[in-house]
């Protein structure tokens, strides 16, 4: 890996979408830094895509190019940049405001502070987070630099990699077949899914911004940076699990990491999925998207409120761009979540609400099934 | 019965068959715990896994739905369970579990070492090997596409290339244009009844050079790229109108057209 890509990439897959999901962080009330970092870049990813999507979509049907499509797509993240801007700048202005407050919130915070100090003092029993800790952190470096490091080959990549190299190229995006490059449009075989789920327009755009060949950026860049995000969302969900206890959100992530590194029983497993092949569309909807929806349900089901609904709406319309199946999966998932949490709340606004997310699921499915020909 | 039987061929397919046994039957194992364990593991692990795993073996909805939107990737469905976030989350829960410091690290130690003997490591020289470039394809295919691309007489030419190399080809360059692809498995597009004839040729150590030269002259293919060590061709094919003009790594003869 080179430095200067990894620069780039860092800016668009890290910082991009950590200062878009501060948006998210703000509505939910996120506290605490590094969770709210956490918190940020995976919302952030997650609407990247959703506007991604939103955007993508209408324009392959209009016959677009692939620069149009992504200068609507830079605007949008501009739009959200600049909303994210603002926010903080309310939120900063707010607390300016509200000094006498800090100032006793820092005295709140000193006291926690040699409370800590204290408990470390007590014993042994506090070295163990640290440890489980930088183990943990040891295991998902490692998952993330083999795939970026050495060569793994799937024959799917000759369909997503060889759309994205015709888009980068031609400026166009699913004009050209992959195989043959004879004209077609977008309406012949499995190339038709695409239009409902353009991942591989993604990866073009994202190539084009960063100035690297698909192959490039698919097979030695984008593994890096997807699977640290992954292993973000999963410890959002450890630490939702656990009460954000961290020696166990720790613990959690190193028996995930076991269970990931020895789950290669079959090449569909999660596992494979997320190890093997995470820069395609339905690795990504598999590793990322649907524990985003299951951590979701799990804070929707503590009966927190509109904004996590609203993150299933945004995550569900990312979810379709990734893959066919996150058209077909949200849905279902969202339909058993709305279930479960009805069981436990019994109220049917709330029911309403969770299944609505499904709404850009239908819409693209409906699309696909009806909308053209 | 048969929907069930074909319901079933998708979930020994997504586990692995028996290879993949022991982590589902662990999988199982931690539901049962967590669903002892209280109302909120209930409600985020288990009821949720329970419903999605009635969904997947109800042989109604694979009727309607696996059928119609789903067929060869039913399995897909499972990835709905949220596995390995069960099974990490009940280990934890019986780690944490244990007071004394020694035993517990003991404890975790154990159950890694458990994950790992009945499972299977993903990372191998079978699944990952030393890169070739950055493109992460092999070498043969971006030469052969550097050598066709000096040669472009139009936008795109189109090429017949080894089996191993239809994959990774129009990866590397849309210059370069296949007659077949990975329509030849199934997938993709339909492939033309010339087409997969000229495939199943190319599959052969022997392949018939008179009917693949002849096929590629009526499509238009100007360059035909052989495998020496697997293809048994004779070495000139200027009487079936095709010229060697390059060997690419010592093993792909390149063949052009006679102009």
């Amino acid at each position: 890996m080179n430095l200067k890509p990894v620069l780039v990439l860092s800016l668009m897959f890290v910082l991009a979408p950590v200062w878009i999901g501060t948006i998210w962080t703000g509505a939910l009330r996120i506290r605490g830094r590094a969770s709210r970092v956490l918190h940020a870049w995976v919302f952030g990813f997650a609407t990247m895509l959703a506007a991604g999507q939103l955007v993508f979509v209408p324009m392959v049907a209009l016959g677009r190019k692939l620069s149009e499509a992504q200068a609507v797509w830079e605007f949008c993240m501009e739009l959200l940049a600049a909303a994210a801007f603002v926010l903080f700048l309310v939120k900063r202005g707010g607390q300016l405001f509200a000094g006498e407050k800090d100032s006793a919130a820092g005295t709140d915070l000193k006291k926690n502070a040699a409370a800590d100090k204290k408990d470390c003092a007590e014993g042994g029993r506090r070295v163990f987070p640290i440890i489980f800790g930088v183990l943990a952190a040891v295991l998902i470096l490692l998952q993330a630099y083999i795939p970026a490091r050495y060569e793994h080959s799937d024959d799917d990549d000759a369909r997503f990699i060889a759309e994205a190299v015709s888009a980068v190229v031609h400026d166009s995006m699913y004009q050209d077949s992959p195989i043959e490059a004879d004209f077609m449009y977008w309406d012949v075989g499995e190339v038709r899914k695409d239009l409902t789920s353009p991942w591989a327009m993604f990866l073009a755009m994202q190539s084009n911004i960063c100035g690297l060949a698909p192959a490039v950026l698919a097979h030695s860049y984008l593994p890096f940076f997807l699977i640290l995000l992954c292993y973000g969302l999963y410890a959002l969900i450890g630490s939702e699990l656990f009460g954000g206890d961290r020696e166990k959100t720790a613990l959690f992530l190193i028996f995930l990491s076991v269970i990931h590194l020895f789950g290669y029983t079959s090449t569909h497993t999660l596992a494979s999925m997320l190890l093997l092949r995470i820069w395609q569309g339905k690795a990504v909807c598999a590793s990322f998207l649907l524990p985003l929806l299951f951590y979701l349900f799990c804070r929707i089901l503590k009966g927190k409120g509109t904004a996590e609904t609203a993150l299933l709406y945004v995550t569900a319309a990312g979810g379709c761009m990734l893959s066919g199946i996150g058209i077909v999966t949200s849905p279902i998932v969202l339909m058993i979540y709305g279930i479960v949490d009805f069981c436990r709340h019994r109220k049917w606004k709330r029911l309403l609400a969770v299944w609505g997310a499904a709404l850009p699921c239908a819409v693209f499915l409906g699309y696909y099934l009806f909308g053209f020909r | 019965m048969e929907y069930v039987h074909a319901v079933w061929e998708e979930f020994l397919n997504f586990i692995g068959g028996r290879g993949g046994l022991l982590h589902w039957l662990l999988f199982c194992a931690a539901l049962a715990c967590c669903f002892f364990w209280g109302k909120r593991e209930r409600r985020l692990l288990v009821w949720p896994s329970a419903l999605a795993l009635l969904l997947f073996f109800n042989p109604v909805f694979f009727k309607y739905v696996g059928t119609r939107f789903l067929t060869g990737v039913y399995w897909r469905l499972l990835w709905m369970l949220p596995i390995s976030f069960v099974i990490a989350y009940t280990l934890t829960r019986l780690a944490a579990g244990v007071k004394r410091d020694v035993l517990r690290v003991g404890v975790i130690v154990l159950a890694c070492v458990c994950i790992a003997v009945s499972g299977r490591a993903v990372f191998t020289p079978e699944t990952y090997r030393e890169k070739e470039n950055e493109y992460e394809l092999p070498d043969a295919a971006i030469h052969i596409c550097d050598y066709i691309m000096g040669q472009l007489q139009s936008w795109k030419e189109t090429v017949i290339v080894p089996n191993e190399l239809l994959c990774s080809i129009r990866q590397y360059s849309t210059s370069v244009c296949l007659l077949y692809g990975r329509n030849a498995g199934g997938f993709i597009s339909d492939i033309g009844e010339e087409e997969a004839a000229v495939y199943a040729q190319m599959s052969s150590e022997t392949p018939d050079v008179a009917f693949v030269t002849r096929v590629a002259g009526e499509k238009n293919c100007r360059f035909i790229v052989f495998n020496t060590d697997f293809h048994r061709i004779p070495e000139d094919l200027t009487g079936y109108g095709y010229e060697l003009a390059a060997v690419i790594d010592d093993v792909y003869a390149v063949y052009r057209r006679a102009e």
